[in-house]
């Protein structure tokens, strides 16, 4: 299930691991996005704390983490391609998994 | 009396910012216009961080007018390595994206600061151009849809960049009055060759400023006007409250934020990750030596080095000793010549391997 938090981000839970990625309505108010900015591997994480950036044609973004947990795995297709978080938001564009510490949040 | 009037600014503000969410008064209703006392660059930049982390601008949008000392201010991803040789010239790295600028006493940064649903860059400027217009009518400005404002249909004088963060944002933009165009474009036209990198790179413009085509302009005229017209768009008190940068008792935490603006990891450790490939002639003695060097550099940090050098010029041992302790080292030359000063004591006498080897490593400094 694909749960939304009010910043507009997005955090879908399968087996344990959360993949986190922006809504269509962030996407289309953020413009085209030319570089995003993401943690390290390992990084570890509190509910809403910054995680890194999105920077588009109309602004720097900040991204604010919904959960708390551990990051697992970042979208390495969006240092080439960062369009993607505007074309597939919800699929190939992702931005980062973490692990969920707190499934109650 | 002066002193005593910016005494009183001082504390409405500080009434102002402890209590964002208490009632209006009735000079704030609406919005606020500020202007900072200071010329610094980094002091200014953390008013900005301030008032987006603090502020309730919940229909009160605030105007932020500013002016700093000679310094290049390059966007949240952008490599300064790529942009700027220039050693001798501040340098800081805003949180907004966008490109490079540099700014002097000449020019004039205006930030537009409101909540995130009221963010619109496009009205803030087309508010500045009135002003100018109101000012001049003669004057041929207009905004582009790059948000670039242009003088007689040519020459960039504003840029703008912006900032959403969760329930605030802020657009800024700079107005050129003034400034010294010379230090501008040789500053800002400095390629580096054989660096590659996805960061944000710097679109080079035609600039001029608004004192060329009107010399009877001045900053302070230009911020008036700016300052005049957003009063009367948000139908509040023309009303310009001065704020200082240092002050605690204002801005609670203002100073670490300044601080941490002026850190080598933040203004070169947020570089993006890039990659350098290039070579260099060693001239030594009678003849000229190619070197080939590599490097992967993240956060400011050299990841992956390699240097390729004649063969037996140095004893391998020490080439690979140069590489390891730059290995995780910073991309900086202050950091490479104390690593590289200390190393030889591991080598024997040997004044001709000692010349060699700060040969070697004069040229490595050099490339960052």
């Amino acid at each position: 299930a694909r749960k939304f938090t009010d910043k507009h981000e997005w955090i879908s839970v399968e087996n344990d691991i959360g993949t986190v990625g922006i809504s269509h309505f962030a996407q289309e108010a953020l413009g085209d996005v030319v570089y995003c900015s993401l943690p390290e591997i390992g990084t570890k994480l509190s509910k809403h704390d910054e995680f890194g950036a999105l920077e588009s044609v109309k602004a720097a973004s900040e991204l604010y983490s919904p959960l708390s947990g551990e990051v697992t795995e970042i979208n390495a297709a969006l240092a080439d391609n960062p369009g993607l978080v505007n074309k597939s938001c919800y699929q190939d564009g992702w931005l980062i998994k973490m692990t969920v510490e707190n499934p109650a949040e | 009396m002066v002193l005593q009037s910016s005494l009183k600014n001082c504390l409405q503000l500080s009434c102002i910012f402890r209590t964002p969410k208490a009632g209006f008064r009735s000079t704030t209703t609406g919005g606020l216009i500020i202007q900072s006392i200071s010329n610094d660059v980094y002091q200014n930049l953390a008013v900005e961080d301030w008032i987006h982390d603090h502020m309730n601008l919940e229909n009160r949008p605030v105007l932020f007018l500013w002016r700093n000392s000679p310094a290049v201010v390059i966007g949240r991803h952008q490599n300064p390595w790529q942009l700027m040789r220039q050693k001798n010239i501040k340098l800081a790295r805003r949180r907004s994206g966008g490109g490079t600028v540099y700014h002097d006493l000449g020019n004039i940064n205006l930030t537009f600061f409101t909540t995130r649903k009221k963010y619109e860059r496009m009205e803030n400027l087309k508010l500045v151009v009135k002003a100018l217009k109101g000012l001049r009518p003669q004057l041929d400005v207009h905004v582009t849809d790059r948000y670039d404002i242009l003088l007689d249909r040519q020459y960039k004088i504003s840029g703008t960049a912006a900032k959403l963060g969760g329930t605030a944002a802020y657009h800024h933009c700079t107005l050129l009055c003034n400034a010294d165009k010379f230090v501008l474009s040789s500053v800002l036209t400095s390629p580096y060759r054989g660096l590659k990198s996805n960061a944000t790179p710097s679109v080079p413009a035609s600039v001029k400023n608004l004192f060329e085509e009107d010399p009877s302009l001045t900053c302070e005229m230009l911020l008036d006007a700016i300052a005049e017209e957003y009063a009367a768009q948000h139908q509040i008190d023309h009303h310009i409250s001065l704020i200082n940068p240092a002050d605690e008792t204002v801005l609670p935490g203002i100073n670490n934020k300044t601080k941490e603006l002026q850190t080598w990891e933040w203004v070169y450790g947020k570089t993006p990750k890039f990659s350098i490939s290039t070579c260099f002639n060693l001239v030594y003695q009678d003849s000229v030596l190619d070197v080939k060097v590599d490097m992967d550099v993240k956060h400011g940090r050299i990841e992956v080095c390699n240097i390729d050098l004649p063969e037996q010029w140095l004893p391998p041992a020490l080439c690979s000793e140069l590489v390891k302790s730059l290995t995780g080292s910073k991309f900086c030359p202050n950091e490479t010549t104390a690593l590289t000063t200390t190393l030889p004591r591991v080598c024997p006498q040997d004044s001709e391997l000692h010349s060699r080897w700060n040969l070697l490593c004069e040229n490595m400094t050099m490339l960052m």
